[in-house]
């Protein structure tokens, strides 16, 4: 083409000015912020020091932070573990016509539209010693004194978890359901004559075509997962006594209780490494599912 | 030559598709560039608007919100300012509490602190030492020592630092015990609880005639659940600097055996807020709260103290009859920025002056917000007929303690979220009262060097010697 093609990345422009400003400017500040002593003090009266990695060294040392950590793998495996197979599960039923099947379907998707506060406060509620899971099991003699759902050591986390699970089911199932749709039918009809049953056709049929779309899941899944950060802020701010943080509500903690900047920025850089290597992870697993059906 | 013309033909067509491509292109190209300009244009516009101020303008920075009284009240001030000074504008901005922080630390970066700033006590020292407070000592000076003196003197030590003055606070809070007398007549408690023991034999007999919770207060990993603490520490002779010491662990030991007992709920430790107690406190779930003076600007206003009608106050208990009630005290400060203009220096220390007098500081508490004023001669000027709630909180303002002194000065929020931690272990039992402050103490003085640690310690125990009378 006659065309020249410099002109082109003109077209370029705006898209990447504003990647740099809203994106990569911030990415790099906080690479910055986490070499530096930063606190309260330095940093309005624009003093902070260059340490170099003394921030991570101290971070990796310190025993929130790595009680944190674990957390955070935990609760980002067992969350996708469950919202994948329990949005899975729903894709499958919802396959098939039913009376009331649109009604349902709306009403799957409301802990994606309510608001994240509204949904907060009501597991804080709902997990409460004062609240309707103790409530409940009080009043039917299952237990005498209300079970500490979020206020003791271990329940939290996993008080946590369920929260979560419920949040992002309507995301997996959205997903999976599309994808579900998309296999035609004739697949199934032809098994039948052959004679599978139920989970053959799954295990055979179904999951291979929906490879693709199950690591796209994933994928997301896990990076909106490991960033959570107001569901735990609303319900626990971490606690108590610091058991339930993630990266996402430590790093939070760290910089405007504690006003340690360049710790929590240290902190956010370790959680960006991880999310990074999740997602190269579950993208050489598509890459070898995409070579290996080419 | 049917060839030739066909070759014409094909060629011309051909050129004629590229030059439509090249005028499609050039037209989208135009079309962007114009757009693109427009858009520069627009935001040129906008910045030049934001530079155009030929009038001297004196910017105030709070979180009064427009409408409401306190915001009347610092307008009533612009106007008397304007009397003397007509050619000043006066600029209020609002920004809400929990962003004020935050925005303040955005603007010392990008150095456009307002001329005039809130800022909440506790935060002072760390802004002394960044140096984001202007030195006042000479003005106040000139002002004379009188007015200087008239502030009641824990709110004169958090707005100074080594002899110099960097802010004032217009407003004060702190904590008391609110009860229901309703709930106590139904149990036959005669008369609110003095010491530890009597709170703990109160609520047993609330738990056993109206099977509620007896007492609340806040214990969730925040400021507003640290300091609801402090009472029970420093009235026991305990220092923040000292969790390892028997006064701290007793103080903390007394917390969870209310809530292992059952007379405390454990949801303390994740409410959102004092306000949350309020809400439970309202609705008849628990009989006594640990709360503060705010609340009647707030949630304890008139008509729902009139339909309540049993709501009382008294000083939260001690361990043994005789010892004093240690509080500490909230409350915000006014200060000028360090980076404001020279020329405009003198004529914000005039707008300052008139906002922190003591008529002022009388309209904004009693009109504006709940508060108590933090001068001798607006302090006597209330009424206690009028607010006979008031007259607890009023008498402890006078002694009240500054947090940051009693807990490292710049390094107190660092101090104040190790201990909510510790006490949120021990309230949930995940360690013992004593293992909980052993390992918060020894976090506390791994924050301050030796001779700071010594230094900071001293400090705590003269200032609550000092203020309990001993």
């Amino acid at each position: 083409m006659k065309t020249s093609s410099y002109k082109l990345y003109f077209f370029l422009i705006p898209a990447l000015v504003y990647q740099l400003i809203f994106g990569i400017y911030p990415l790099i500040y906080n690479l910055i912020l986490s070499l530096k002593d930063v606190n309260l003090i330095t940093y309005m009266g624009g003093t902070s020091q260059w340490i170099g990695l003394s921030n991570y060294v101290q971070t990796l040392k310190d025993t929130v932070f790595q009680r944190t950590f674990f957390n955070t793998l935990v609760f980002t495996g067992l969350s996708l573990s469950f919202q994948f197979i329990i949005g899975f599960l729903l894709a499958l039923l919802f396959n098939h016509s039913f009376p009331l099947k649109g009604l349902l379907q709306s009403l799957i998707m409301v802990p994606w539209i309510l608001p994240i506060i509204v949904s907060g406060f009501f597991f804080r509620w709902f997990f409460s010693d004062q609240g309707m899971v103790n409530g409940f099991l009080l009043s039917w003699g299952l237990i005498d004194k209300p079970i500490p759902w979020i206020t003791s050591q271990i329940l939290p986390l996993f008080s946590l978890i369920v929260a979560n699970i419920w949040l992002g089911i309507p995301f997996s199932f959205v997903l999976l359901y599309t994808g579900l749709r998309a296999i035609p039918l004739e697949l199934f009809e032809s098994a039948d004559i052959d004679g599978t049953n139920w989970w053959q056709k799954i295990l055979f049929i179904t999951v291979p075509l929906l490879k693709p779309v199950i690591i796209t899941t994933l994928t997301l899944g896990c990076i909106f997962t490991v960033k959570v950060f107001d569901l735990v802020w609303i319900i626990t701010k971490g606690g108590p006594g610091e058991v339930s943080h993630l990266l996402s509500t430590l790093s939070y903690s760290l910089a405007f209780n504690k006003f340690h900047f360049g710790k929590a920025s240290s902190v956010l850089v370790i959680m960006l490494c991880l999310v990074i290597g999740l997602t190269v992870l579950l993208n050489s697993i598509r890459a070898e599912e995409e070579s290996s059906i080419g | 030559m049917n060839l030739v013309k066909n070759l014409r033909k094909y060629f011309r067509r051909r050129f004629r598709v590229i030059v439509k491509k090249e005028e499609y292109f050039m037209k989208c190209f135009m079309k962007w560039s114009l757009s693109m300009i427009l858009i520069v244009a627009m935001v040129l516009v906008v910045i030049s608007i934001g530079f155009t101020q030929e009038k001297v303008t004196i910017t105030v920075q709070d979180y009064f919100r427009p409408g409401e009284d306190s915001y009347k009240c610092v307008e009533e001030v612009a106007v008397e300012f304007k009397k003397n000074h007509p050619d000043v504008e006066v600029n209020q901005t609002y920004i809400p509490f929990a962003q004020l922080l935050p925005t303040m630390l955005q603007e010392s970066l990008t150095k456009t602190l307002p001329d005039i700033l809130m800022a909440d006590n506790p935060w002072l020292p760390q802004l002394i030492k960044a140096g984001t407070l202007k030195d006042i000592t000479d003005k106040v000076k000139e002002w004379g020592w009188k007015n200087w003196e008239d502030f009641f003197k824990g709110y004169r030590e958090i707005t100074s630092s080594e002899g110099k003055i960097y802010a004032f606070q217009y407003t004060t809070n702190n904590l008391a015990l609110f009860y229901r007398e309703s709930l106590l007549d139904k149990a036959g408690i005669a008369n609110p609880p003095e010491t530890w023991q009597e709170l703990k034999e109160d609520c047993k007999k609330i738990r056993e005639v109206l099977d509620i919770y007896g007492f609340a207060f806040d214990a969730e990993a925040s400021e507003e659940g640290s300091w609801q603490f402090f009472p029970f520490l420093w009235s026991n002779g305990g220092s923040l600097l000292e969790l390892d010491q028997p006064e701290a662990i007793e103080a903390l030991q007394f917390l969870t055996d209310m809530v292992k007992e059952g007379y405390v709920p454990r949801d303390i430790v994740n409410i959102n807020g004092q306000g949350d107690l309020t809400k439970w406190f309202i609705n008849g779930e628990v009989a006594f709260m640990v709360n503060g003076n705010w609340e009647f600007g707030w949630q304890l206003t008139e008509d729902v103290m009139q339909r309540l009608g049993d709501v009382n106050v008294a000083p939260i208990p001690v361990r043994e009859k005789g010892m004093r009630t240690m509080v500490p005290f909230g409350g915000e400060c006014f200060g000028i920025s360090s980076n404001i203009d020279p020329v405009k220096y003198d004529l914000a220390w005039e707008f300052l002056k008139l906002l922190v007098s003591s008529d002022s500081i009388l309209r904004l508490n009693v009109n504006g917000l709940g508060g108590l004023p933090t001068r001798a001669s607006a302090a006597e000027k209330i009424s206690v007929e009028e607010l006979p709630f008031l007259k607890i909180f009023l008498e402890q303002s006078q002694y009240a303690l500054p947090r940051p002194l009693m807990g490292g000065i710049d390094k107190y929020p660092e101090v104040s979220s190790t201990v909510w931690v510790a006490v949120q272990k021990a309230l949930t039992g995940i360690a013992t009262p004593e293992e909980a402050f052993k390992e918060a103490a020894r976090t506390i003085q791994g924050l301050f060097s030796p001779e700071d640690y010594e230094k900071y310690k001293q400090l705590a125990r003269k200032l609550l010697q000092e203020a309990s009378g001993k």
